[in-house]
């Protein structure tokens, strides 16, 4: 359809050559087909099966079919009021709202950091950049399982740290309760005056920043290789200092993969399971519960009750917002297609 | 001069320190995992007196982590092998063909990337069981079809990517000595951007051997890979540290492995979803 490369050079060859041949439907089915008929029966029929089944009441034991409508048992949006109203759902899209907030932030922050530090180290690059990378091999799964070797009450390394240097402390500060101890059931909280939002977030999302920072330095590290070195020694001959040259040098020329490191982390930080599932599996009571712990513990954990239906309001719900916040970056993937 | 030397040395020292923090998590993991479990008590790496053995790999070995592995390497090898084959195929039509809906089947294809996992996972259960997929050794086709169906997107973006960097001059040399569709894609197209393909290969190889949530949502426990069941053996309630750490390590092993000796490809597929994107 918009295939530049296709239409290129397929306009040079005389168009009686083209229509001689009859397999011009035919042939790109045979190269395209295998792919969508997966693609179709696992991801497009699966995802309309979540859509429709959203306006119905169902559960698990009794699955909703869009063949048998005898069964059916329409609700119409019902399943999306009773979602947006529960209290569960808004404890978890406030602890969602902080990965959003915070992931992105610390991660695009802190890769543009590693990275230009490693831009400017004349040698040992490679290795350096190997080591920040090596999280993003290690599963989810086991970095949730590594860092609460670090958070252990008893013996993690960093409740270790905390206590052979002497610098445990709890504060108490208008809003902000803090204190340097159970990272993973109770380390503070931040009150919003119309919320609280409990700090063992920051703990998941710190480990989750571990893990994933290495793709925001590696994707930067891409962006700086093609920044001029003049530009930057034009800069320096001027005067301007380090911090400078990163403000107005670097920074702009690396806003496409900028961006691109915010908006993969924002869809990180939306779709997160993992690491809360491994760590806390949204606990304590629900301090640490996301959106997609919350739907994926409707849908099957409450097996008996006919959840599923609104567990599919809700992950309707999470897409819509992630297709409508990631637009710009999806947008971005069907240019490519152009060029 | 002086100063730049002097920024030097605390550029090398930043970074050096950094390294060590990110580095702390996983050799702590490690030295847990090659004690015993009452040492660790004292603290990891409080290393007076230490033992070190390799009991705890052999016990979460035979408690298990066989089982899960082998599971582990028949989903994943079967998931990279599919969707490899046809990723490639597609994307070479979405390159270098034209056809109808291609820019519906595009973007909804690119959907794949954002969109969470959750929007597909419910259904798929009793899909699973209506398609029979929902027992025994079909649970590995089952799951094999839906981590192709979900990585499709990645698929035909990455390798179409880099078939898309085959200059245009060698198709058409290729055409005009006679060569049909078949005979470019098999003797032009795949072998120059093989190791494009081997870039998807390996980072498709990393996600499904790291994936949870499909597994743990569609597969029972003979059939279940590695990151089930260390999500499983890990609970804050259970003191079996020693187990749980052998069998990180042993998680994140072949990934690992794979990254260390296959660095270079592995940094350019992600280099090709970064810059170009």
């Amino acid at each position: 359809m918009r295939t530049v490369n296709g239409r290129k050079w397929r306009r040079r060859p005389s168009s009686a050559a083209a229509t001689l041949r009859p397999s011009r439907l035919l042939l790109p089915l045979a190269f395209v087909g295998p792919l969508l008929v997966v693609f179709g029966a696992f991801y497009l029929w699966p995802a309309v099966n979540t859509i429709l089944g959203s306006f119905f009441r169902w559960g698990l034991l009794r699955p909703w079919s869009l063949f048998s409508p005898a069964e059916w048992d329409f609700v119409g949006i019902s399943n999306y009021i009773d979602t947006l109203t529960s209290p569960r759902f808004w404890n978890s899209a406030l602890n969602t709202a902080v990965w959003l907030v915070v992931f992105p932030l610390a991660v695009t922050v802190g890769a543009l950091f590693i990275a230009v530090m490693i831009w400017q180290a004349p040698t040992g690059q490679r290795a350096f950049r190997t080591i920040f990378m090596l999280p993003m091999t290690i599963s989810l799964v086991a970095a949730g399982v590594i860092w609460t070797f670090i958070y252990d009450p008893d013996f993690g390394v960093l409740s270790d740290l905390v206590r052979n240097l002497g610098i445990d402390f709890a504060i108490d500060w208008g809003p902000l309760e803090f204190k340097t101890a159970e990272w993973l059931s109770n380390p503070g909280t931040v009150d919003l005056g119309f919320a609280q939002i409990p700090l063992i977030n920051i703990s998941l999302i710190v480990a989750g920043f571990w893990a994933f920072t290495g793709f925001g330095v590696i994707t930067l590290t891409a962006g700086l290789t093609a920044v001029p070195e003049e530009l930057v020694d034009a800069a320096r001959v001027d005067g301007a200092r380090n911090s400078q040259v990163i403000r107005h040098v670097l920074v702009p020329a690396l806003r496409r993969p900028l961006t691109i490191v915010a908006t993969v982390s924002v869809i990180f930080a939306l779709r997160t399971f993992d690491v809360v599932w491994v760590i806390t599996q949204g606990g304590p009571v629900q301090d640490s519960e996301v959106l997609a712990v919350t739907v994926w513990k409707q849908a099957f954990v409450f097996l008996d009750s006919p959840q599923a239906g609104t567990a599919t309001a809700l992950a309707v719900i999470m897409s819509a917002a992630l297709v409508v916040v990631a637009f710009p970056y999806l947008k971005g993937l069907l240019r490519r297609e152009d060029a | 001069m002086r100063q730049r030397r002097w920024g030097i040395v605390a550029l090398y020292t930043g970074l050096t320190a950094l390294s060590v923090v990110w580095l702390v998590p996983v050799a702590t993991a490690a030295m847990i995992s090659i004690r015993p479990l009452d040492e660790i008590r004292d603290g990891p790496w409080n290393l007076s007196g230490a033992t070190f053995t390799l009991d705890n790999y052999v016990r979460a070995w035979q408690q298990g982590v066989s089982g899960f592995a082998l599971n582990s390497f028949i989903i994943t090898l079967g998931s990279v092998a599919l969707t490899v084959v046809v990723g490639a195929l597609a994307a070479y039509a979405f390159v270098h063909l034209k056809f109808r809906f291609q820019g519906v089947a595009f973007f909804l294809l690119m959907t794949t990337m954002i969109v969470p996992i959750q929007l597909i996972i419910i259904p798929l259960l009793p899909w699973f069981r209506t398609l029979g997929l929902d027992n025994g050794n079909w649970q590995f086709v089952g799951v094999v079809l839906v981590h192709t169906g979900f990585g499709a997107g990645w698929a035909v973006f990455m390798m179409g990517s880099f078939f898309a960097a085959v200059p245009r001059e060698i198709l058409e040399s290729g055409r005009i000595d006679g060569a049909g569709e078949w005979a470019q894609f098999r003797h032009l197209v795949l072998p120059l951007a093989l190791p494009g393909i081997i870039s998807f290969a390996i980072i498709d190889f990393v996600f499904v051997w790291n994936d949870l949530l499909v597994a743990l949502t569609l597969l029972d426990r003979s059939t279940q890979p590695l990151q089930v069941g260390l999500a499983n053996l890990q609970s804050p309630h259970l003191s079996q540290q020693d187990l749980v750490s052998a069998g990180a390590i042993m998680a994140i092993l072949p990934p690992v492995l794979l990254f260390a000796s296959l660095n270079r490809y592995y940094v350019r597929g992600l280099f090709a979803g970064g810059v170009k994107g």
